[in-house]
């Protein structure tokens, strides 16, 4: 029953296991997403890099989802009492920039598949698993311009975002000997 | 009067020689032109997906692919036939590699464009006997473009066999997509094995 009950110091442990594993996600999507687009390798390992990258970018869609769907049945707990207003505001802007970036990201990467010269559909890691292209953006070279604009435009703020997010939780425990990790983990 | 009856006799027996002979002559006649039709039918091959083989070959970021066109059928009267001819024809769509991503790709527009061009057909100008084979001229139409096309149809005893390049950009076929070939081979190798009746 615990487990399904709002935890006061805690957030719950289903959004736990989704932020370390969406955390461990993001970094592999950004490394990747930058390698692919700009590394030295074989066509081959390219265009395999670009299906996986493709595949996993519509399983973060999916995780952000459900993600917000815990949010929105098992409320996040309070911040400390401790931060100053102006730190919980920040920490407020922060986090929705997040929630913002984890959705835009694999949306705009949607749309860039979606109006592709290409036209490559997006296998999610298995051949029966076939997710669909936005219609009527197909071949669209104005939408793929624009969300591929979007896509390298956000991977780079979710760089700094996620940077700030560490910053804030190592600033916060040196300054305020807070250690805001306790929210995060499975220990009570 | 026995006389008459005599010479009536003798009338109708070569009247029936007659009709006898004429049975005959048209039952040959009727034999050999079965005879003909016959050699007509034997020199003509149909070939099918179940007799033969066609298959496609090309490369995708340094991969090889290969795929089969799983429905199509030909017509074949070879050399030393007087109206030698290959018709054939393949639906488009049949077209598999065993890859979703390429399955899923080729019946597209930029593509094979199935939608609009479901069949393609090939038939030839020109059928050569040369040496164990036949060199064969003729149309491909493919995506609503035609275009010559030359192969060796080689005779293998036991099979026929051809194999020939297509360029994919000459009949508009991913085009848009890759027109430099920097992802997909311009060439496209196709192999053609038909068992012989």
């Amino acid at each position: 029953m615990n487990e399904i009950m709002p935890v006061k110091n805690r957030y719950h442990t289903s959004a736990i296991v989704l932020h370390w594993f969406m955390a461990l996600a993001v970094i592999v999507m950004l490394i990747s997403g930058l390698y692919m687009a700009n590394g030295d390798m074989p066509k081959s390992d390219q265009y395999k890099m670009y299906q996986l990258h493709k595949a996993g970018g519509m399983t973060m869609l999916w995780m952000i989802c459900f993600r917000i769907a815990i949010r929105l049945i098992q409320p996040p707990p309070s911040l400390p009492a401790d931060l100053s207003l102006t730190n919980k505001r920040v920490a407020k802007i922060g986090h929705l920039m997040l929630y913002a970036g984890l959705i835009l990201l694999p949306i705009s990467g949607w749309f860039m598949v979606s109006s592709s010269p290409f036209g490559l559909p997006t296998f999610v890691f298995v051949d029966w698993i076939k997710w669909p292209h936005i219609p009527w953006v197909s071949k669209n070279k104005f939408v793929e311009t624009l969300s591929n604009t979007a896509h390298w435009i956000l991977a780079y703020l979710m760089i700094v975002l996620i940077t700030g997010h560490v910053a804030a939780l190592i600033y916060h425990h040196k300054k305020h000997n807070i250690n805001l990790l306790k929210r995060m983990w499975f220990r009570k | 009067m026995l006389k008459f009856a005599n010479s009536n006799k003798k009338f109708c027996r070569r009247k029936s020689v007659a009709k006898t002979v004429f049975n005959l002559r048209f039952t040959v006649l009727l034999c050999l032109l079965c005879l003909i039709q016959n050699v007509v039918i034997a020199s003509e091959i149909q070939a099918n997906n179940n007799n033969g083989k066609l298959q496609f070959s090309g490369e995708h970021a340094g991969m090889v692919f290969t795929g089969e066109f799983l429905e199509w059928h030909a017509s074949i009267i070879l050399p030393p036939e007087k109206h030698a001819l290959i018709t054939a024809s393949f639906n488009v769509a049949s077209a598999k590699t065993g890859d979703a991503t390429y399955d899923e790709t080729l019946p597209e527009e930029d593509w094979f464009y199935v939608e609009k061009y479901p069949k393609s057909t090939f038939v030839s100008d020109t059928i050569v006997q040369n040496g164990a084979g036949y060199q064969v001229r003729g149309t491909l139409e493919l995506r609503g473009k035609r275009q010559k096309i030359a192969f060796v149809l080689e005779d293998k005893g036991d099979v026929l066999e051809a194999n020939f390049i297509v360029d994919r950009l000459a009949f508009d076929i991913g085009r848009e997509s890759d027109v430099s070939a920097e992802w997909v081979s311009k060439d496209i190798k196709m192999s053609l094995l038909i068992d012989k009746p």
